[in-house]
């Protein structure tokens, strides 16, 4: 199996541990992962604030270069898989925006005819490849280990004709944690917002929601929490500290990429995983498995 | 007690299909159940609800709009839209707000950062293809600063999670332009050309309503 790469533009910044560990689990199951030639930002949804015919144009670039190519796309970032997806959905739906897609993209030798869609990574692990097939290749079994799956909005929302999970009560992830053998915490806010996308702009209120989630974790016993986007990463990880000073109140829970976990059930060095570079320390947690961050 | 009265001289009843044309959904599908504001995670601190938003589109209630904190703070985890039983993607309808306020510049004036963080991002994607997160904290931080003494503030502020993703290789110093950087611009101009003719189409279509 092989299929093109969007890593987004988080991934090779800010988020590398993400797309380190991305390409490390695919390796190990087998499947190349081709990186898009030359691709380019999808817009995300602060594009689609601005200009919502740009929101599509964006992505189009990028699936009329895959569609070149012929391969199926596949991407690590839940927002962009949504953007990617809803332009294919605008293609095939045959209504006003097919026709100003291509419009947009006229003068870049590039053409864009709704062939090629892409999924989530997590879609692709989880349906694709099969849990059971995961659970197969296990070499290390993460016994013992408490993990809370936090899927957050993109991989579920907005509303999907077919979405590969429950938009409510998601539990590809959960199953993914039973797999490698960890035990998931159930809980009730697997996809409240986070307050990603406003962390900037609107920072206060990012820190709240925020904080609603990692003190839920904590209360529950959660040894790490385990995300599929690098923006919910962003805010639970790297803004942990800051919560903590806002609402004096102490949580100190590492932040794992799905992948990150999987890597780690299939004996990948915590180096290559990226573990270092997560900024709450997974120190406590690699030592509970018998293993050092080097 | 008769600020509360909706004066229909002061409505606009194209604001509905403006917020469709900039890709929202119908606001006038809507029955005020209010699953949208019950569903709402930053609810807490909106001056209006997602559901009197919605029914002041139908209304066409702009100034009220417009100088709401509401469509700001949507996150845009579109609960809302999934839970919405009248098929309203209210988070969209929030989206296609923000365009149109930036659009016009409405109420950017006592908290310019909503504005102007979607302005740097589509600013610096269309300039290298691809997002650099340097660049765009710093235009994000010119151009929500009332003053340069803001603007130092503000800087100093994220400098040390700068420092620290820095520290740990997650922090480019250097745009990483795409071979295709020609194409960016190509789109924006093929874009507002586009959009140009609608605009044109409508105001002919108005004519003749």
């Amino acid at each position: 199996m092989k299929l093109a790469y969007y890593p987004g533009c988080v991934l090779p910044t800010s988020g590398k541990e993400y797309d380190m560990s991305t390409r490390e689990v695919f390796s190990f199951l087998g499947i190349e992962l081709q990186e898009l030639e030359d691709w380019s930002c999808c817009g995300a949804t602060a594009v689609y604030n601005m200009d919502n015919l740009l929101a599509l144009a964006l992505p189009a670039r990028n699936l009329a270069i895959s569609e070149k190519s012929g391969l199926d796309m596949t991407t690590p970032c839940p927002t962009c898989s949504y953007w990617l997806w809803k332009t294919q959905e605008e293609m095939l739906d045959n209504g006003t925006n097919k026709e100003k897609i291509n419009k947009a993209l006229k003068g870049t030798d590039l053409e864009y005819n709704g062939k090629i869609g892409a999924k989530h990574i997590l879609e692709v692990i989880s349906d694709d490849i099969g849990v059971n097939k995961i659970n197969s290749k296990v070499i290390k079994p993460l016994r013992g280990l408490k993990v809370v799956p936090y899927y957050g909005c993109y991989i579920v929302r907005p509303p999907r004709k077919n979405p590969f999970d429950s938009p409510e009560n998601p539990t590809s992830m959960d199953r993914l944690i039973e797999a490698v053998g960890a035990t998931p915490i159930s809980w009730d806010m697997k996809t409240k917002c986070c307050g990603g996308s406003v962390v900037v702009s609107k920072e206060e209120v990012a820190l709240k929601l925020t904080y609603d989630l990692l003190k839920k974790a904590k209360m529950l016993g959660a040894d790490c929490i385990i995300t599929p986007c690098q923006q919910c990463n962003l805010v639970l990880d790297a803004k942990q500290v800051d919560v903590e000073k806002v609402y004096n109140d102490k949580i100190d829970i590492p932040i794992l990429y799905f992948t990150q976990l999987l890597g780690l059930a299939f004996n990948i060095s915590p180096k290559k995983l990226g573990l270092d570079k997560n900024i709450v320390t997974v120190n406590k947690l690699l030592n509970s498995l018998g293993l050092s961050s080097n | 007690m008769d600020s509360n009265i909706i004066k229909l001289k002061n409505c606009d009843p194209n604001l509905v299909n403006e917020v469709i044309e900039a890709g929202g959904t119908n606001a006038q599908m809507c029955f005020s159940c209010g699953t949208c504001t019950g569903g709402c995670p930053a609810i807490y601190t909106m001056d209006y609800t997602p559901r009197q938003i919605i029914r002041m589109v139908d209304l066409g209630i702009k100034d009220k709009i417009f100088k709401s904190n509401t469509i700001w703070i949507c996150a845009g985890c579109h609960t809302c839209s999934l839970r919405c039983p009248r098929g309203v993607e209210v988070s969209k309808v929030m989206s296609a707000l923000k365009s149109i306020a930036i659009k016009h510049g409405y109420g950017a004036d006592d908290d310019p950062s909503g504005p102007a963080w979607y302005k740097s991002f589509s600013e610096v994607t269309m300039r290298y293809g691809r997002i650099f997160e340097p660049e765009l904290m710093l235009l994000f931080n010119i151009k929500k600063s009332k003053n340069p003494i803001e603007l130092i503030r503000s800087m100093l502020k994220d400098a040390p999670l700068g420092i620290k993703m820095l520290k740990k290789g997650k922090l480019s110093l250097l745009p990483e332009k795409i071979k295709g950087k020609s194409h960016m611009k190509i789109i924006y101009e093929n874009i507002k050309r586009i959009k140009a003719e609608e605009d044109v189409c409508s105001v002919y279509l108005n004519k003749l309503k």
